[in-house]
């Protein structure tokens, strides 16, 4: 908060771009990788060992035909990926990349995250559940049954998955006691917060799976059952945009698994920003690898998982805490 | 910067909550209440409440009005409204609401010192001091409110739950198939032998 508004500015600029770029990236090493556990090579033909492949599908997006479906709702069939896209990167925005840094030279300090607050962690929050209003107003606006049915099971999995989600994390919080991520990363000094919380730990990592609709939980865009979910009738970039919020969005919770439950940018050595990627990158692997090896849930599967395991277990968690904290 | 911030949040909330109410399509109705939250949330982040501000989002926004449209997209089409469907009662209704809400407004407008802005300290509006005043002054309402949502909760699964079905024997669902079975001889024994009557008359 001491930054100027041009310096938060400027920082925005290039946390976007980095994030835009990482999530580039992030295809190619997704698809390099299932292709290993599948035992095929995956992308290899464009650019050294495949690199230039994100790029590639790239051009081959912008060059799509402009459709819009017949009983469409034009005006929210167009801003729909918008505002998917929107709150993805707007709920990155929060997470820190370390303490103070100084540009050589110019000795111009400043801090590595774009703001933080007192309450940081509801904010993302926040911002994260407008983001399912894109997939909501994407599938009605489309005019198309499918695209409905997929919308409302993305709201009913959020729904379901957000309670435990939010018990798993009030866990940490009480024992951080505090919402601001940079608080919640320095609480962590000696300990990482996995070990204390466990329990919350692997509520909050299922629940992050499920709200990333990623698989095994990838019941929003079931092909076998509703086509592809919300996004059927979108193509070119405005599915480009979906496919994006939704992969920053898993970008995004592995940044919040890594500032609740690793220590944030904290580490020994190497500096903050690239803990942070490393600590990403290592919850990306996590998910790439459960989707190459995991098959869909069934929808009862799913909300029986939600409610009677994953809730049950979130609250034990937030009553074990709440009795650590206060008497231990 | 503020005062920029204030006007387009408080014209976006007045212009979303006309867009509630003269919306015919349900859903887009929805999304202007939605509108309307988060523009209420921008007012409240701008008079130091972080902690409502982040709140109403998260509770309105992302839960409540979540609710919503899912239900909406549920019924469908059928929920959309068609002309002439208004009541005069609904009418006389809807400008008595009006006239009430904007007596209070001018009221409290009426009544307000805006002379001396009132000031806080870093603490207000976080989640620190938001909490404290939950147990502390608003101690009592603050545990009502909680019975009244577990009193919720509760009647939620009860009405979700519907009637019990009855749980039935073996004997008892064997002795149910055999009267349906009985049923089903009876009736067709008696059409058949209403076609034996009505046969001679055919074939005249």
């Amino acid at each position: 908060m001491v930054d100027g508004v041009l310096a938060t500015i400027i920082k925005s600029f290039v946390l976007v771009n980095v994030l835009m770029a990482f999530f580039a990236f992030m295809t190619w090493v997704e698809r390099k990788l299932i292709g290993r556990f599948q035992v095929r090579y995956g992308p290899n033909r464009v650019g050294p060992f495949g690199l230039l492949q994100p790029i590639a599908d790239l051009g081959k997006m912008l060059q799509k035909e402009n459709m819009v479906p017949e009983g469409a709702r034009v005006k929210l069939y167009m801003v729909a990926p918008l505002i998917a896209m929107t709150c993805a990167i707007g709920a990155f925005g929060l997470m820190p990349f370390g303490g103070v840094a100084t540009i050589p030279y110019f000795d111009y300090q400043f801090h590595l995250y774009i703001a933080d607050t007192s309450v940081s962690l509801l904010v993302v929050a926040a911002i994260g559940s407008l983001g399912f209003y894109g997939l909501m107003i994407g599938g009605w606006a489309s005019g198309s049954k499918y695209a409905l049915l997929g919308g409302m099971r993305a709201i009913a999995q959020l729904v379901s998955y957000e309670v435990a989600f939010t018990l798993a994390v009030i866990g940490v919080i009480i024992q951080a006691g505090s919402l601001s991520f940079v608080a919640i990363s320095d609480a962590q000094m000696p300990l990482w917060f996995i070990v204390p919380q466990f329990l919350g730990f692997l509520v909050f990592f299922v629940a992050a799976v499920a709200e990333s609709n990623r698989p095994p939980f990838d019941l929003v865009e079931a092909d076998g059952e509703v086509v592809a979910g919300y996004h059927t009738e979108y193509g070119g970039m405005r599915y480009a945009m979906f496919a994006a919020a939704e992969f920053i969005n898993a970008i995004t919770l592995s940044a919040l698994g890594a500032v609740l439950f690793l220590g944030g940018p904290n580490g020994p050595f190497l500096p903050g920003p690239l803990w942070m990627l490393i600590k990403i990158g290592a919850f990306l692997f996590v998910l790439i690898w459960i989707r190459a090896t995991l098959p869909r849930v069934r929808f009862d599967q799913l909300m029986k998982i939600g409610w009677k395991v994953l809730l049950p277990v979130a609250t034990l968690n937030l009553l074990l805490t709440a009795v650590a904290v206060v008497y231990l | 910067m503020g005062i920029v911030v204030f006007f387009l949040a408080a014209f976006l909330a007045i212009v979303s909550a006309l867009a509630v109410v003269s919306q015919r399509n349900p859903f887009v109705s929805a999304l202007g209440l939605l509108g309307n939250l988060v523009s209420l949330a921008t007012l409240m982040l701008l008079l130091d409440a972080q902690f409502v501000a982040a709140a109403q989002v998260i509770v309105y926004a992302g839960a409540i009005m979540v609710m919503f449209l899912f239900v909406i997209a549920y019924v469908g089409p059928r929920g959309e409204i068609g002309p002439g469907t208004r009541k005069p009662w609904q009418v006389v209704l809807a400008v008595v609401a009006g006239l009430l809400v904007v007596t209070q407004i001018v009221l409290v407008v009426w009544t307000t010192d805006f002379g001396k802005p009132s000031s806080i300290d870093d603490a207000f509006g976080g989640p620190g001091a938001v909490g404290q005043a939950f147990v502390t002054d608003y101690l009592l309402a603050f545990e009502g409110v909680s019975v009244i949502l577990f009193m919720a909760a509760v009647a939620g699964v009860i009405l979700g739950a519907g009637a019990r079905p009855k749980r039935l024997t073996t004997d008892q669902v064997l002795a149910k198939e055999g009267e349906a079975e009985a049923r089903r001889r009876a009736a067709s024994r008696a059409a058949i032998e209403a076609a034996r009557e009505a046969e001679p008359g055919e074939a005249r």
